[in-house]
């Protein structure tokens, strides 16, 4: 009996040697492999994209390799390339995609657990940063507009609320710097409800967007839209609600906003640039000394980098009337604050593994010694890497004119300003149709092809 | 140091089980009444529920009998806008099908084709009048013009509360008539689910 029970110890103790070494070579097959990270590997598409060759970019993508684990990068890629190439059905497609993904990765997965812990954060399969979960409804709806499907844009209207409902009662609201509130998305859709004349939910929409603003200029660099204040005044007055319109005209000191029968009359171009490119991640190596095994490891970290910067605004003409652009929605400033506050949470997954990794190969050293625990070793190195996956075909801003103009048929002209209001260059787009008491949309993506 | 050994052998367990379960496809033929619901979104069962009680409403209800007593033929109906004021994209063009054809059915209603589905049909006459022989051409303006517009919407209202949702969907159907604006029959049909979502996945 004795006898058997040690031959199964022994047993026991070889399978899981066995295992051990198993594990090992799979650990450095499998990741020399992919050794490069996720970020590197995009300079190719964004090339493509800044050659204004959307349609290239889309093509280099289908060519990278399929993974399980990036599959929603790759349908928010591809869709966003999509509606760069004016396919705002196919784009809307990918997007519904990638929303269904996000609702099946919803809990805690106990597999990406274990091989962020093991190994390291980009084992994980990637479920989106919140910003970019509810950029995806914002891009969703602005498609839907494009292909004048109101209704359509309506439903992502409601689902944005949804998302950012669930995002404020996941998140401490004491903290303001945190990402809850889409300021960009309530209005849009308050635009949305407004043209299907439901004054009551657009009023709501714009309220909500201007309190997220307010929010924006302290954290985001963002400051309050003028088109913003004249809504919410043509609005409230329309509804009859004396005391906040009092209280909001005296706050923006606001003059020549047109009254909500005076704009009947008229037909709206909303001009939308998609300014340069988000940022990347990449990945930096940081040695610090680790308190429980009393001396120094490196751990591989993401850290934010610009990508070239777009243009400051755009000025847009149409029928003798001019307006610059103002910034909606800075992405850059939203996704780098993003990282920064779960950069404590990244910081201790990898020290942790850091500490498990090192027992590791003390351990293989101890009982095997030689070769073993160089390889161990040589994994444990190549493993530590950081997580620098994003969305990483999204604009470094969004910026938005709105314009008033009398229905007709109409040229626009479109000027990219930089920084001192010289014009770096210029679009005629023709025939822009614009009809009463509608509003048009016009977008524009842009890149410095200099930078 | 010795808790490291079942954690090694539990991921390469874990792997190995992972690797294993994702071969093959399977698919398996159901019947078109029984009841899947996966992600908890509208699906073909809520159509389904939704055109079997608009039906036999619409086909029980007094209007039916009033108009043709009064008037000494069959009603004749076309589908107007349907608005989705939901949560979801929803496709409502299935229920609305399903109730177009068993009205037709019954022999009691008659549809004609709707805005978006007569642009071809025009076209093809207008063909007709060109390359057609004349015996076989058919004339222009002898349209039946509708007497009732079936109209409606499907508005949702969501509760959701970390991992639960209650999901309530209403859908409206109005029967409409065109020479007098009269309200003819209103359909109705309410739908709730709680959907549950996963904590853990593995």
């Amino acid at each position: 009996m004795k006898l058997l029970l040690i031959y199964i110890c022994k047993a026991q103790i070889k399978l899981v040697l066995y295992t051990f070494k198993l594990f090992s070579a799979l650990f450095i097959l499998s990741f020399l492999v992919a050794c490069t990270s996720y970020s590197t590997n995009f300079s190719v598409i964004e090339q493509h994209i800044k050659q204004q060759h959307p349609e290239l970019a889309l093509q280099a993508l289908e060519k990278q390799p399929d993974s399980k684990l990036n599959k929603l990068l790759y349908l928010l890629n591809k869709a966003s390339l999509q509606r760069m190439n004016q396919n705002f059905q196919a784009s809307n497609a990918s997007f519904e995609q990638a929303k269904r993904l996000i609702d099946k990765l919803y809990g805690i997965s106990v597999r990406d657990q274990v091989g962020s812990f093991a190994l390291n954060d980009t084992t994980k399969v990637y479920r989106g940063d919140d910003h970019e979960q509810v950029l995806i409804h914002l891009y969703s709806a602005l498609n839907y507009l494009a292909l004048s499907q109101l209704d359509d844009a309506r439903v992502e209207a409601l689902q944005v609320d949804l998302k950012l409902t669930d995002l404020a009662s996941r998140k401490p609201a004491n903290n303001p710097s945190v990402y809850v509130e889409d300021a960009f998305s309530r209005y849009v859709t308050g635009m949305i409800y407004e043209e299907l004349k439901e004054w009551s939910d657009a009023l709501i929409a714009y309220r909500k967007s201007y309190e997220a603003y307010k929010k924006y200029a302290e954290t985001f660099n963002t400051s309050i839209p003028t088109f913003l204040k004249r809504d919410l005044l043509r609005l409230l007055d329309k509804q009859g609600i004396k005391d906040e319109f009092e209280h909001y005209k005296a706050t923006f000191k606001l003059n020549g906003w047109l009254s909500a029968k005076e704009l009947s009359n008229y037909g709206e171009l909303i001009f939308l640039l998609h300014n340069g490119l988000s940022p990347i991640k990449r990945e930096s190596t940081i040695t610090t000394a680790s308190p429980s095994l009393k001396r120094l490891i490196s751990i591989a970290l993401p850290t934010y980098e610009r990508r070239m910067a777009g243009s400051k605004s755009a000025r847009i003409s149409i029928a003798e009337q001019e307006s610059k652009t103002q910034l909606v929605e800075n992405i850059e400033a939203i996704a780098i604050k993003s990282l920064e506050s779960q950069m404590p949470a990244i910081t201790a997954r990898a020290l942790a593994r850091a500490v498990l990794k090192y027992q590791m190969a003390k351990k293989v050293e101890q009982e095997q010694g030689g070769l073993l625990s160089v390889i161990v070793n040589v994994a444990n190195m190549v493993t530590e890497r950081a997580d620098t996956r994003s969305w990483l075909t999204l604009p470094e801003n969004i910026q938005l004119a709105r314009i008033a103009v009398k229905p007709g048929i109409y040229d626009v002209k479109i000027e990219i300003l930089n920084a001192s209001n010289r014009v770096m260059d210029s679009f005629l787009v023709k025939d822009i149709s614009i009809k009463r008491g509608k509003k048009t949309y016009l977008e524009k993506y842009w890149l410095n092809p200099q930078s | 140091m010795k808790s490291i050994r079942p954690l090694i052998q539990f991921i390469f367990i874990l792997t190995l089980a992972i690797g294993m379960s994702a071969c093959g496809t399977k698919v398996s033929r159901i019947d078109v009444t029984e009841v899947r619901d996966l992600s908890g979104n509208w699906n073909d069962t809520d159509s389904r529920l939704v055109s079997e009680e608009m039906i036999t409403d619409v086909l029980s209800r007094a209007w039916l009998p009033t108009y043709k007593a009064k008037q000494n033929k069959l009603p004749v109906v076309i589908v107007g806008e349907i608005r989705n004021l939901s949560h979801e994209h929803i496709n409502l063009s299935t229920f609305i099908r399903d109730m177009e054809r068993a009205l037709v059915n019954s022999g009691q209603v008659e549809f004609v084709a709707s805005s978006n589905e007569r642009g071809d049909i025009r076209t093809e006459r207008k063909n007709q009048d060109m390359h057609s022989r004349e015996d076989t051409r058919k004339a222009m303006g002898q349209e039946i013009g509708a007497d009732f517009m079936l109209k409606g919407t499907i508005n949702t209202i969501i509760d959701q509360e970390g991992k639960t949702a209650i999901k309530f969907y209403q859908v409206d159907l109005d029967l409409i008539s065109m020479t007098d604006n009269r309200k003819v029959w209103i359909g109705q049909k309410k739908i709730k689910k709680v959907v549950k979502k996963k904590a853990l996945r593995f």
